[in-house]
């Protein structure tokens, strides 16, 4: 087992190396030049020759990237052409914001989504079932940004129940900064509900059909018991799959979500340094994404273990 | 005890078992489990009664989609309604099973009433460990604790012969053979020391040195724990070696009771006679008897319509027009021995007491 963890962590070194090319590439392909960017509109083709020069533009991609890469390997992410903070202090000052969104966001969609996927395949065929697969087609076509703005606009403006939008550190207290975030979280999280729902409801009707399930009930087990006991550990593979994967759309939702809520992470800070052309930041924050995709994944190919014995590594 | 202490003496359609004073524990009268589809009703038992004494081992014999596993589930009642309705009742020492609530129906099931299925393979859950399967019944109805059943599941493993119980108990079903795992569920329906075990084809699924071998094991425990066993099969020599009773069961429909050795010996209706003519006999080659076994040639009718006279007529050697037209009642034809046939001949020692 610890030698499969080691193993695996070790094989997310050549994924990541991928992921690092990619970013870099990216940026190095897409047009918009930073130099010119911030030499402004009165700069000289000499200034603007200049200015790339000193942030090292004018040499050759491979050079480039060797360099980049290295300076990563050493916790240096570089400095933002824009703010000439590290990108790593601006990493570090966005991160609680995002995290606080998708951690509220997890939690929420799961505890939700699976009950609503288990009671769906239970009572399949029935008014119920119907509205949980009614309300998953609905949480799949609307876009975050329309759940966004609708929910502010009820919940927040409306009925002044919540705020309409800002976010507030957890070291001002738990209440302030639930309240800000349930809005954002609940925008975020109607696909990653009906994507966790739909496949919860499909894995757990193929496992109602089992044989091991009729012998449950024949012990005289009550159905809470054969719902959540039998059947759901033995349709965990999917569904925690399935949360997994939707994690990568969590992440692009979040930047959506920031940006209508006006919350101060990740989201916003990538949108901003698109717009100005910050080619570190992007490249930085990209690369964290990409980092935290690939961890989670590797989180859930471990917990299999936990939930099938027959899955040895 | 006398006759009258007895609960529910059988009715018309059973034999009179004269001569076994042992307590009726379950009486199935009149059973009928019919599924609703999308092209009519299926009824898959239209009309089943039997009954089944304290420690007495009935068999269900019938081919294929003759209803005789959709009775043994009809009886735990772990037919989904809808699709599945039944009527009539299934009384268990004297409570109609039909009228419990789904709570009273649980605290039955595994606990006074348990079953044995066909698959082992797939019976077991695969991701729970043996110990926490078979102490979930004593947690649950003998409301046991964690470390308590763990012991009498250590206890049961040893008694349905695994070895190395203490290990076993920890480990999961695919770390088991089938035979071991359908020990496993043997020790599961006896953990609770059940009245009536309901078996549908337990050794089916088996290679046939296993197969003995639990015919064998279900036979001690039988007589250790004292339960009567319900026997659903298709295999014949299996009910030669374990039943006492036999109900040969046909499209939906009770053809034929009889004990064990009488139902071999003097099979009344045509269909057990085509049954028994189906087993290949061992030697018959060397004797210079036909070595062709006889087959029933046909299929079982769709359950779909009503058949308005017998539900063999279209298999039937020796079929008539009055066998198209009227369904034969079922009528003791020897001692203890009831057959729904019109044509099989009523012996002289009952034909006095019983009206044709």
């Amino acid at each position: 087992m610890w030698a499969y963890i080691i193993r695996r962590i070790l094989a997310t070194i050549p994924v990541m190396a991928i992921v690092a090319l990619f970013v870099f590439s990216l940026l190095y392909l897409s047009p918009g030049d930073p130099a010119a960017v911030i030499a402004g509109d009165q700069a000289t083709p000499d200034d603007v020759e200049r200015i790339r020069a000193s942030l090292g533009l004018d040499r050759p991609y491979l050079v480039r990237f060797g360099a980049w890469t290295w300076d990563i390997l050493r916790g240096d992410l570089g400095t933002s052409i824009f703010t000439n903070l590290p990108v790593s202090t601006m990493i570090q000052q966005r991160i609680e914001p995002t995290l606080s969104l998708m951690i509220v966001t997890l939690i929420l969609a799961v505890t939700i989504a699976i009950p609503m996927g288990v009671v769906a395949a239970w009572k399949q065929g029935t008014t119920i079932d119907r509205c949980v697969m009614a309300f998953a087609v609905l949480g799949f076509s609307v876009p975050v940004f329309v759940v966004g703005y609708v929910l502010a606009y009820v919940f927040a403006l409306e009925l002044d129940w919540l705020p309409v939008q800002g976010y507030t550190p957890i070291s001002n207290g738990f209440f302030p900064w639930m309240e800000n975030l349930i809005l954002p979280a609940v925008a975020l999280g109607g696909v990653y509900i009906a994507l966790i729902a739909r496949i919860t409801r499909a894995s757990m009707l193929e496992v109602l059909s089992q044989d091991y399930v009729r012998t449950a009930r024949a012990k005289g087990a009550a159905q809470p018991s054969i719902l959540f006991v039998h059947a759901l550990k033995n349709a965990a593979v999917p569904i925690v799959t399935i949360i997994g994967i939707g994690f990568a759309g969590l992440i692009g939702g979040a930047v959506v979500t920031e940006s209508v809520f006006a919350i101060p992470g990740l989201g916003r800070l990538t949108v901003d340094a698109i717009l100005r052309r910050d080619y570190p930041v992007i490249q930085g924050v990209i690369l964290l994404f990409s980092f935290a995709y690939v961890l989670v994944n590797l989180l859930v190919d471990l917990s299999y273990t936990l939930f099938d014995p027959r899955i040895r590594y | 005890m006398s006759v009258s202490d007895r609960v529910g003496e059988p009715k018309l359609n059973q034999p009179r078992a004269e001569g076994d004073n042992r307590q009726i524990l379950l009486e199935v009268d009149n059973l009928q489990t019919h599924f609703r589809t999308m092209d009519g009703v299926n009824r898959a038992v239209d009309g089943v009664s039997f009954h089944v004494r304290s420690g007495e081992t009935l068999a269900v014999v019938g081919e294929s989609g003759c209803g005789k596993s959709v009775t043994a589930m009809s009886i735990l009642r772990l037919i989904p309604e809808p699709p599945g309705k039944m009527a009539g009742a299934i009384r268990f020492q004297g409570r109609d099973l039909l009228k419990l609530s789904d709570k009273e129906m649980r605290s039955i099931r595994g606990n006074e009433i348990s079953m044995i299925f066909q698959e082992p393979m797939t019976s077991l859950n695969p991701v729970l460990t043996i110990g926490r399967q078979i102490g979930e019944t004593l947690r649950l109805h003998q409301g046991m604790s964690k470390q308590q059943a763990e012991d009498r599941a250590v206890e049961m493993l040893r008694l349905v012969g695994i070895p190395e119980p203490g290990r076993r108990v920890r480990e999961y079903p695919h770390q088991l053979s089938g035979g071991m795992r359908q020990r496993v569920m043997i020790a599961i329906a006896l953990a609770c020391n059940p009245k009536l075990l309901i078996a549908d084809e337990p050794t089916t699924a088996l290679d046939v040195t296993i197969q003995a071998q639990i015919l064998d094991l279900m036979r001690d425990l039988k007589n250790t724990v004292g339960a009567a066993i319900v026997l659903i099969t298709h295999d014949l020599g299996v009910v030669a070696e374990v039943a006492e009773r036999v109900v040969v069961m046909y499209a939906g429909r009770k053809v034929e009771e009889a004990p064990v050795n009488e139902l071999f010996r003097n099979p009344k209706h045509p269909y057990t006679q085509g049954l028994l003519g189906s087993v290949p006999k061992l030697g018959s080659s060397l004797t210079g008897e036909t070595t062709r076994l006889v087959e029933i040639p046909g299929l079982v009718p769709s359950l779909k319509q009503k058949i308005p006279g017998c539900v063999f007529a279209t298999r039937c050697p020796s079929v008539t027009d009055l066998c198209r037209a009227v369904a034969p009642a079922l009528q003791e034809k020897a001692p203890n021995h009831i057959a729904a046939c019109h044509y099989a001949p009523v012996e002289a020692s009952v034909s006095g007491t019983v009206a044709a």
